[in-house]
């Protein structure tokens, strides 16, 4: 298993570099993402900073990964696709990519350049994640997996799938992307002229429900905001690991949580147990979850979002009760196409609320008055009052022969 | 005549396809109980799938439903049975945003396959790449500029449709997980519950004091006044935004929009004395504030809607029409209370409103009411010109509004 983590400057490239040298981590064990501002989502390098860590990691040789993880509209990517082509790509051990996009053109641009492919939106079955294997062949590098995955699927895909995978274990769990300024115009007018080419970073809080503290980030991509608690599943890395897990990434871009590199490597290497660094929960600017790890019921509630006996259930369907007038008579539109409403009828009405009730249809009228014998689609005829039926009540046919 | 490209209207439910089809859609959008973004909205049944697909097909118009959630593996499971459903009753496309599901559909169908913006797709190399794995349309993401959509479609050959009016996600679509961490419902599966559009309090910890917005709420789409641009770029597919709206809204985009294309067809400009009428009802729908969006220049502080929803519609939905019985009565649906005297405004399925008042309101079992009940049925005297499925609305007094 690999330990993947970001070096924003050649600070932190130096930093990992002595970790290797003291051999806390083998150089084998180690990969580290790489980025500038253009390509990557929160990257704060310049393209000379990200030249100047690759010069510097002539002398380190550590295993960098080229970052290129914002989404962008045409105009943008093909700058973003030129600035790429200009950049020693032989240099990274291989490159990360969201975008489909960038995906087809590394693909077909740089056919020798392996690729981590970012599946972290969605890509929630096999099926997929075997097509994306399938469909990039030995360019792949490794697939990177959703955090919405439970350690049930995750154990799945891993023991199912050829490629490699890999999952976030720490950092923060990013909620909401959108290429849109949000942060700025709320700013005070006189600092806003003056903050143009900054970051903004702020905290959210929900007035309508009960979170507090969203971390959110305004750069040059967009506004960016993430979940209240950070991901951690430094509990789990041996479990990852028997799982067959081919890499973790401890994301510590945030909150200074750099100075929690050498921690997580010794956890990481068996140095230390994860009760012996419970000063990183303690220190953590907010709570920890180990969100969908253990499990994922985010559709469950789904079923209470409707209610099913309003909806027409099966083929003897008839139509709907429309309305109700007390103690004298029930509208009921035919919807059925393919039935027909007939004197002497045996009708079965469910209401909404999922009572029964059968009704001998002997007299109904049009909504004239007129008596009929025979009712059809769209129609809207009258029946005699029922207590207990109201309108939305669907109306079935009882065929005869099952009477 | 000149070319335009499909309408592509919603239909939330068996009765909204059948207004959105009678009111001028080309092409209309659905889903079934699973598979779909709407968790809540009314969704179709097999039999009303049948049926929306009889009556579309039968008044010329197309019937895409969509699969697009995020799939997980046990949803999968399920989606054969269904796909053969919809190759059986021969649905005109389906759209999708997992290869996954892609996958699915075409080892069980050969169900033509649209990419949903839940993809978003936003570049020429994002287009091939979706080409390649067998879509044949693009449902472009809001984000990309008709100057975009007009390159991406000339160097793939793919059919392009964009999103032409409605709500907008202010995040990329299918790039948004709030609701799955705060409220334990997938967003990309159908159960968002729209957080953008809570009031966040804004913590900038510059001594600035916190400051309460609803910073992620993004003002609606309405590109009325840029369908020449559409037309030029030869974008195939005008999509409206809303399942889950009213029949009403339904009803008015469907026709606006459908009466604008037809006016271009018959004449090659927008030259209209009607835009202004155009214009003028959609605003009388239920909308936060407009903006075209990203479709001309990329989105930008202006779209930015920054206020509590709120319904100040200066028209209300009095109902819709269940029945007419010439030279007798026409019996309403009712959603919203009207009174006898009232003046009621009937939408025609083309053309301008009818005026009318309603000079007496009785119930189906023929007693006279001084006021009608939403959720009930009631009688009122026959109008010349009414139709089944018409929408009848009422203007506020301005003390109503």
């Amino acid at each position: 298993m690999k330990f993947v983590t970001y070096a924003e400057n050649t600070t932190q490239l130096e930093e990992l570099s002595i970790l290797v040298e003291t051999k806390r981590i083998a150089v084998s064990e180690l990969e580290v993402i790489v980025g500038t501002t253009a390509i990557s989502r929160f990257s704060e390098n310049t393209v000379a900073g990200l030249e100047e860590m690759i010069a510097l990691n002539q002398k380190f040789k550590l295993p960098l990964v080229l970052e290129w993880d914002v989404l962008q509209q045409e105009s943008l990517f093909q700058k973003n696709a030129e600035l790429v082509s200009r950049l020693p790509l032989h240099e990274f051990k291989a490159i990360r990519l969201q975008d489909p996009g960038a995906l087809n053109l590394v693909k077909e641009k740089f056919p020798w350049l392996k690729i981590q492919l970012i599946l972290e939106n969605g890509n929630h079955n096999y099926t997929g994640l075997t097509r994306w294997s399938d469909f990039l062949g030995l360019q792949l590098d490794r697939l990177v997996l959703s955090n919405e995955l439970s350690r049930e699927h995750l154990s799945k895909y891993a023991a199912e799938l050829k490629t490699d995978l890999e999952v976030l274990v720490f950092g923060r769990i990013l909620l909401f992307y959108s290429p849109r300024m949000l942060l700025s115009p709320i700013r005070k007018v006189e600092v806003q002229k003056n903050i143009q080419d900054l970051n903004i970073e702020a905290y959210g809080t929900s007035e309508e429900s009960p979170h507090a503290g969203f971390p959110l980030i305004e750069n040059r991509h967009g506004t960016f905001m993430f979940n209240v608690k950070d991901l951690y599943l430094l509990d789990h890395l041996e479990e990852l690991r028997s799982l067959n897990i081919g890499a973790v990434r401890f994301d510590l871009r945030f909150d200074d949580s750099f100075g929690h590199l050498e921690n997580c490597i010794d956890l990481f290497e068996k140095r230390i147990k994860p009760e012996d660094i419970l000063e990183i929960k303690a220190e953590h600017p907010r709570p920890v979850i180990k969100g969908f790890y253990n499990i994922n019921k985010t559709d469950v509630l789904f079923t209470k979002l409707k209610n099913k006996r309003i909806q027409r259930q099966d083929d003897n369907y008839i139509g709907e009760i429309v309305d109700v007038e007390r103690d004298q008579q029930m509208a009921l539109l035919i919807k059925s196409k393919h039935l027909s409403l007939k004197s002497g009828d045996q009708l079965q009405l469910v209401t909404p609320e999922g009572k029964t009730k059968t009704l001998g249809l002997n007299i109904f009228s049009d909504t004239s008055g007129v008596g009929k014998e025979c009712a059809t689609t769209n129609e809207v005829v009258l029946l005699p009052f029922m207590s207990g039926v109201v309108a939305k009540t669907q109306v079935y046919l009882i065929h005869k022969d099952l009477q | 005549m000149n070319w335009t490209p499909e309408l592509l209207s919603p239909a939330g439910s068996l009765e909204k396809l059948k207004v959105a089809v009678l009111y001028g859609a080309d092409a209309v959008y659905l889903g079934g109980q699973k598979f779909g973004l709407r968790q809540a909205s009314d969704n179709f049944t097999a039999q009303e799938l049948r049926e929306g697909v009889e009556f579309a097909h039968e008044h010329g118009s197309l019937v895409y439903v969509v699969l697009n959630s995020f799939l997980h593996d046990k949803d999968l499971e399920e989606l054969p049975e269904f796909l053969a459903l919809l190759s059986e009753l021969k649905v005109d496309a389906v759209i999708v945003s997992d290869l996954g599901v892609i996958t699915e559909i075409q080892k069980h169908s050969n169900l033509v396959i649209h990419l949903s913006t839940q993809a978003s797709c936003l570049n020429v190399e994002s287009a091939k790449l979706w080409k390649k794995m067998g879509v044949t349309r693009i449902v472009l993401g809001r984000e990309v500029t008709i100057k975009e959509a007009k390159k991406i479609k000339e160097e793939t050959g793919l059919e392009i449709e964009m999103f032409v009016h409605g709500s907008m996600c202010m995040a990329f679509s299918g790039n948004c997980v709030i609701s799955n961490y705060t409220q334990g419902r997938d967003s990309n599966r159908g159960g968002c519950a729209h957080s953008c559009r809570f009031e966040y309090s804004i913590d900038m910890q510059n001594n600035e004091e916190a400051k309460k917005a609803y910073f992620m709420s993004s003002k609606d789409l309405e590109g009325i006044r840029m369908l020449t641009e559409f037309i030029e770029a030869g974008i195939n597919s005008l999509k409206v935004e809303g399942r889950n709206k009213s029949h009403y809204y339904a009803a008015t985009v469907s026709k606006v929009y459908s009466e604008a294309l037809a006016y271009f067809k018959a004449h090659g400009n927008f030259l209209s004395d009607d835009l202004i009428r155009w214009e003028e009802e959609l605003r009388k729908i239920s909308h936060r504030d407009y903006t075209t969006g990203s479709l001309d220049e990329y989105a930008d502080e202006s779209s930015i809607y920054n206020q509590r929803e709120s319904d100040d519609n200066k028209y209300v939905v009095t109902g819709v029409i269940l029945e007419v019985k010439e030279n007798e009565h026409i019996l309403l649906e009712v959603r919203s209370a009207f009174v006898p005297g009232d003046s009621l405004e009937i939408m025609p399925f083309s053309g301008p409103t009818l005026t009318h008042i309603a000079s007496t309101i009785k119930t189906i079992a023929n007693i006279s009411v001084p006021k009608s009940k939403p959720g009930s049925v009631v009688k009122v005297p026959y109008i010349a010109g009414a139709e089944r499925f018409n929408i009848i609305r009422r203007k506020l007094a301005e003390a109503q509004i």
